[in-house]
């Protein structure tokens, strides 16, 4: 069985990569695929609370969040120190140093970005 | 060593679908069986539609595709979702949104992120092109 990642590093808003990135991981997940997303740049917005995004930015793709727990991805991973202020973002990611960031996409078998 | 090709790449916003033409003839040429289908995801699925016209002088992205699958039997599949949403519909797609056209070009067929799945699962590396 092959472990895969799906690292975002795009807005969530600006276009549909990250929506695209996150139902792969979902139906990896629903064919019990081992499966864990990374964030970095731009998709780190994924993580801010309180979003209300309107019909022309594009789905709350946050909400999606809480449910990944579900599909058994449990491990989301960032960039520590993060640009993403702590107090305001969603809790469930785990932050690496910059050396545990950089050995991370040798990990898995293979690496898919969106 | 057999490879499947995942192309979420735009091929109008980048060389993705081109790349991964070039990649699939080089790879071909030293080992004829080599490359078990190709997936286009994202805005990559745009490379499936029959209807866009480019001009003369310029590569038929279309019709490069289409000739090196029928050359070499190779699958050529469109995300089904992620074609529907940006207007790339089969025949059956259409009638089942009461559709008076369909745009899918010959050579490509629809089905959903399980059989990228059933690709990843079956061959030894799956490479990215965006």
């Amino acid at each position: 069985m092959k472990h895969t990642l799906i690292h975002l590093n795009s807005s969530p808003y600006a276009n549909l990569s990250c929506k695209e990135g996150l139902d792969l991981a979902l139906v990896l997940a629903t064919f019990e695929q081992p499966v864990d997303l990374c964030l970095s740049g731009s998709a780190l917005a994924l993580l801010n609370n309180n979003q209300l995004p309107t019909a022309e930015h594009g789905k709350n793709l946050h909400k999606l969040l809480d449910g990944l727990e579900f599909y058994d991805i449990e491990n989301i991973y960032i960039k520590s120190p993060s640009s993403v202020g702590e107090s305001q973002h969603w809790q469930g990611t785990k932050p690496l140093n910059e050396a545990e960031w950089h050995a991370l996409f040798s990990q898995y078998q293979q690496v898919f970005r969106f | 060593m057999q490879y499947t090709l995942l192309i979420t790449g735009s091929p109008y916003q980048s060389k993705a679908c081109h790349t991964a033409l070039r990649f699939i003839r080089a790879c071909i040429e030293k080992h004829p069986n080599a490359i078990k289908g190709v997936f286009f995801y994202g805005d990559a699925v745009l490379v499936g539609s029959q209807i866009p016209q480019p001009p003369r002088d310029e590569i038929n992205l279309l019709q490069a595709w289409q000739d090196i699958a029928q050359e070499h039997n190779i699958p050529l599949y469109l995300c089904i979702a992620a074609a529907v949403r940006r207007g790339i519909i089969s025949e059956e797609e259409s009638r089942r949104y009461e559709l008076k056209q369909h745009s899918l070009a010959e050579n490509f067929q629809l089905e959903g992120l399980g059989t990228l799945v059933e690709l990843i699962h079956t061959t030894q590396k799956v490479i990215q092109f965006r």
